[in-house]
């Protein structure tokens, strides 16, 4: 059986008793509240050159029918970015005024031309890879997020909650990661059924295997959010109430964020958190449900951000998918797997309302093998920006094995640490 | 933190005496009939210990039609309908039969009707009447592994049923296309799939067109249901002289080209859904349709197999399909996931090379998987190992129905409950279908709705419409004690011998507040148990296999 790195000198039941499997990060050395790193992943391969779109480039409008592409005016007119890349007229797709909003007030960094330098067009072995933080290694046996939090400055003890993906299940980016939970709903995160449930659980998965870990981990986090939620005068769980009178819209990633709202106002000490949103693997007929989706992440984001306006400074939220999509459209009017893409940074420390990255052209022999967006930024220098300069975590050859090029875009505040290229926690 | 201290104070008797539980494998029999089945029945344990093992699974490999029971569950079962007309009003309010599993496509087709222009919940009922079905045939019919195999193999051809589009056409899919093929031959089934109006809706290919075509099934076909992404050499893209073994005609994995021309070989192969193509407008029948007008006829090159141009139609497709199927590294993906299932996640090599030979050997035969599954299941491996994965959510809900042989209904809800623990039931989004390795499982959240699960299914309230229990019938006349009951509940429910602390850990939740031998009262004894089963199934001998 596999096991789980186990703590040294701690029986696995004492070690559940002192909490010890969620681990300790929630505080910065100086005892305030840390830093906030989100991790939202656009799943199926976003189609970065429809999201963030060089209009006026004629190889873009010579490749793709107006229906797949954002265009200057008519119905498909996009909405106008300043400080764009090469001089070209870039655009967000129409359907998301709130990016734009977000863009103009500098808080949203975009960077293009992003990503996985491995050549694979499949999705899984793509998000497999940048999960695993690696540019070959699919057996990895643990995620990028993993080993963020391993390496991470050890911090003052305190109830926490440190590592969270909201979902039902756990991404690759934070496999082997025995202390991170999964939760979709707070209010909801509780053992049903007999009162004497939760002890006599308790007491029968005291091993060390996947599944004790497991049950342990799920027995201790629900009784400590259930101690942490605000309550009425009954004791059951008050519904969450949003700041500024935003109102969340209708979707699985806009609960999503709105959960992690919850979570990061109950100052649990969360340090790192993981969102998906999927559906973008757009073949066919993909002018509608593109527009569906980023109308999605645009609003959902925004009331997000809006929510949260007491805490921005702590959070770096970045946004990314496995890879974007083919620059000439088929004959379904979509659009196969590509190479490069789109990459968004939203925080309070973030230096927005600028494009970052160096853009490669489209013509064809500036494209990745005559087809693709080529990728002129490894998605590890962005994220490693991030560590580096919002999580005070210089261990970029431990969390990313053999890398070791990194180089600064800088769009974030912050003073950059030394860089520990070490593979070695 | 403080919790945990809080949760042994709540029952400490019972935290001490359960120091050092000590989990061990139920008998061989036991394990393998929880791998072949979804859940050991002590009924079934005992007639398979007296009759053999062996005996057991070559009769389960040759399946016949469903019995009685079964049959006659499938036409009592009922499920709600609701919905209302464009102003809000309520149009239908009903509870019907289910009526569109064993309907042919030409009855389904008619869900599509645009003239018609159905509601979702009418399309989508085609979906929800295939899932009862399942629920009823996992729970009774004495044909477990065309079950299980089932399961599998819509995992691995998994199509995303919740669009409407899909749900019309999927009793089809189920019956005609994956029950029909579970045992036989993987070519044929290949084919089977691939011009299944489900498969072409799923991956787009009714869309695709020459030029470009649409790649989406060709890359999947390649990756997920053949020869699998261990054989994809991406930094290679378009140079397939540089495969090995690729000059010689034999390349042991693909590139990005080879999923182009595949793209290509299979465009004009689309659904008669009645679309409109220039001056031609296809059938209207929901059938497989090859529409020469969008194929691309020219040369291909795949897999290092050259194709001449202007080819008759469905060859460069049927030629693609002949490639995939019969390449080595199919025969290594498609066995290493059979032994996954069958024995654990990380099979042992010599199983995996095992079966690729068989299955191999029987690339033409009309029952390959069958006998590739008859190797994978007498090796002396098979059932040798336990503990090492867990119940998926299906198997886990299907085995308390089982192991408590309960009266069940199907309705929507379980859907929803299978959702919690992450299982979305025929509505997996992406290509792949459902991981099949214990990590997966064991988020957090899926761990509390493990047991969740527990407590809500074999409720015995009244207002649960999903099962009906009597736990009291299955008790020897006269045994009314928490001692012995635990006992007959433990055997029956575990199938394993379990250490006295554990013992007097259940006797003592059983009896609660009352003695050990103090008789619990017969109209309390159905709900007394129901909490006590639901915690048997909460506990690591149940969840793992």
């Amino acid at each position: 059986m596999k096991r789980r790195e186990f703590i040294i000198g701690c029986s696995a039941a004492i070690a559940a008793m002192a909490g010890s499997r969620i681990t300790g990060y929630s505080f910065a050395p100086d005892g305030s509240p840390g830093n906030i790193l989100i991790y939202v992943f656009l799943r199926g391969g976003c189609d970065g050159l429809n999201l963030v779109a060089p209009v006026n480039d004629p190889n873009y409008i010579a490749n793709r029918t107006a229906d797949v592409r954002v265009t200057d005016s008519g119905d498909t007119e996009g909405l106008s970015l300043g400080n764009g890349l090469a001089g070209l007229d870039f655009r967000l797709h129409k359907k998301t005024s709130a990016l734009k909003e977000l863009y103009d007030s500098n808080a949203l960094a975009i960077i293009h031309a992003a990503g996985l330098t491995n050549g694979t067009r499949s999705h899984f072995d793509a998000m497999d890879l940048i999960e695993r933080g690696s540019l070959q290694n699919k057996t990895l046996n643990e995620g990028w997020l993993t080993r963020f939090l391993k390496s991470v400055p050890a911090a003052p003890e305190g109830n926490n909650i440190a590592s969270v993906a909201i979902g039902t299940v756990m991404p690759t980016s934070f496999l082997g990661s025995n202390g991170t939970l999964a939760i979709s709903n707070l209010n909801d995160y509780k053992l049903r059924g007999d009162k004497r449930y939760a002890s006599i659980l308790q007491s029968l998965y005291t091993g060390n295997s996947l599944l004790d870990e497991a049950a342990q981990n799920a027995l201790t986090s629900v009784a400590e959010i259930n101690n942490q939620l605000p309550k009425d005068v009954t004791n059951t769980p008050m519904p969450y109430v949003p700041e500024n009178n935003v109102k969340y819209p209708e979707s699985p990633l806009a609960k999503s964020l709105q959960t992690l709202a919850q979570l990061i106002k109950m100052e649990t000490g969360l340090r790192v958190a993981s969102v998906d949103y999927g559906g973008w693997d757009t073949h066919e007929h993909q002018q509608g449900a593109f527009a569906n989706l980023a109308d999605g992440l645009s609003t959902a984001l925004g009331a997000f951000y809006n929510d949260i306006s007491h805490h921005q400074k702590r959070v770096t939220l970045l946004v990314m998918s496995e890879f974007g999509r083919r620059l000439k459209s088929n004959k379904s009017n979509g659009t196969d797997h590509g190479h490069g893409n789109v990459m968004l940074v939203l925080g309070g420390e973030v230096k927005g309302g600028k494009m970052y990255g160096t853009w490669p052209g489209l013509e064809n022999e500036q494209l990745d093998n005559h087809v693709d967006l080529a990728v002129t930024t490894d998605y590890r220098h962005v994220l490693s920006e991030i560590l580096l300069k919002r999580m005070a975590n210089p261990k970029l050859g431990y969390i990313f094995p053999g890398y070791k090029d990194y180089k600064p875009l800088n769009f974030l505040n912050g003073n950059a640490l030394q860089i520990d290229y070490n593979n070695a926690k | 933190m403080k919790s945990p201290k809080n949760l042994s104070a709540a029952f400490p008797s019972l935290i001490a005496s359960l120091k050092g539980y000590d989990l061990q494998p139920p008998p061989p029999t036991v394990i393998a009939l929880n791998r072949v089945t979804y859940g050991a029945t002590s009924a079934l344990t005992e007639q398979v210990t007296k009759r053999g093992l062996g005996d057991y699974l070559e009769e389960q490999l040759h399946p016949k039609n469903e019995d009685e029971r079964v049959v006659r569950k499938l036409s009592e079962a009922t499920l709600p309908i609701k919905y209302n007309d464009k102003d809000g009003n309520p149009l239908v309010d009903e509870v019907r039969s289910l009526r569109l599993i064993d309907a042919p496509l030409s009855e389904l087709w008619k869900l599509n009707n645009k003239d018609a222009n159905l509601p979702y919940a009418e399309k989508i009922r085609a979906l929800e009447e295939v899932r009862v079905a399942s629920w009823l045939r996992a729970v009774y019919s004495p044909w477990q592994l065309r079950e299980v195999m089932t399961e599998f193999w819509h995992n691995h051809f998994n199509v995303n049923a919740s669009d409407q589009k899909i749900s019309t056409v999927f009793p089809v899919y189920d019956r005609d296309v994956i029950r029909k093929n579970c045992f036989g031959n993987f070519r044929v089934f290949l084919e089977d799939v691939s011009k299944s109006a489900a498969m072409l809706y799923y991956l787009d290919n009714f869309t695709s067109k020459a030029s470009p075509a649409n790649e989406n099934y060709a890359r999947e076909l390649f990756e997920l249901h053949t020869l699998g992404s261990d054989f994809y050499f991406n930094n290679l893209y378009n140079r397939w002289r540089d495969v090995p073994g690729a000059t010689a005609g034999k390349p042991v994995g693909y590139i990005d080209e080879d999923v182009y021309e595949a793209a290509r070989a299979f465009t004009g192969w689309t659904v008669a859904d009645g679309a409109s193509s220039g001056k031609d407008k296809l059938p209207d029948t929901g059938e497989f349709y090859y529409y020469d007008g969008w194929h691309d006829n020219y040369q291909k090159r795949i897999l290092g197999t050259e194709i001449e141009p202007n080819q008759p139609a469905l060859s460069d497709g049927h030629l693609a399909l002949d490639l995939v199927a019969h390449h080595p590294a199919t025969a290594k993906h498609l066995c290493k996931k059979l032994c996954i299932r069958f024995i654990s996640d990380q099979p042992p090599q010599s199983v995996v090379e095992g079966a690729v030979k068989v299955w191999i050997q029987h690339q033409k035969s009309p029952d390959q998987i069958g006998q590739t599954l008859r190797y994978i299941l007498n090796t002396k491996e098979f059932a040798a190992t336990w503990g090492q994965k867990v119940k998926r959510p299906f198997h886990l809900m299907v085995s308390m129905l089982r192991a408590t042989q309960a009266e069940i209904t199907p309705n929507q809800g379980l859907t929803g409950q299978l959702s919690q623990m992450g299982y979305l039931h025929y509505s997996w989004q992406t290509p792949t279908g459902h991981p099949d390795v214990m990590d997966y499982w064991l988020s957090s959240n899926s761990m509390i709705a493990r047991w969740n699960v527990a407590s809500s299914l074999l409720s015995v309230s009244p207002n649960n419409r999903i099962a009906a229990y009597d736990f009291a019938r299955f008790v020897p006349p006269g045994m009314d004690k928490p001692q012995d009951l635990s006992r007959f509940w433990i055997d029956r429910v575990l199938q394993k011998k379990k250490t006295p602390d554990f013992e007097q850990a259940m006797i003592d939740f059983l009896r609660g507040d009352g003695k050990a031998d103090q008789s619990i009262p017969a109209d309390k004894l159905n709900n007394r148990l129901s909490g006590f089963i639901a915690l048997l199934t909460m506990t690591p001998d149940f969840q793992l296999i």
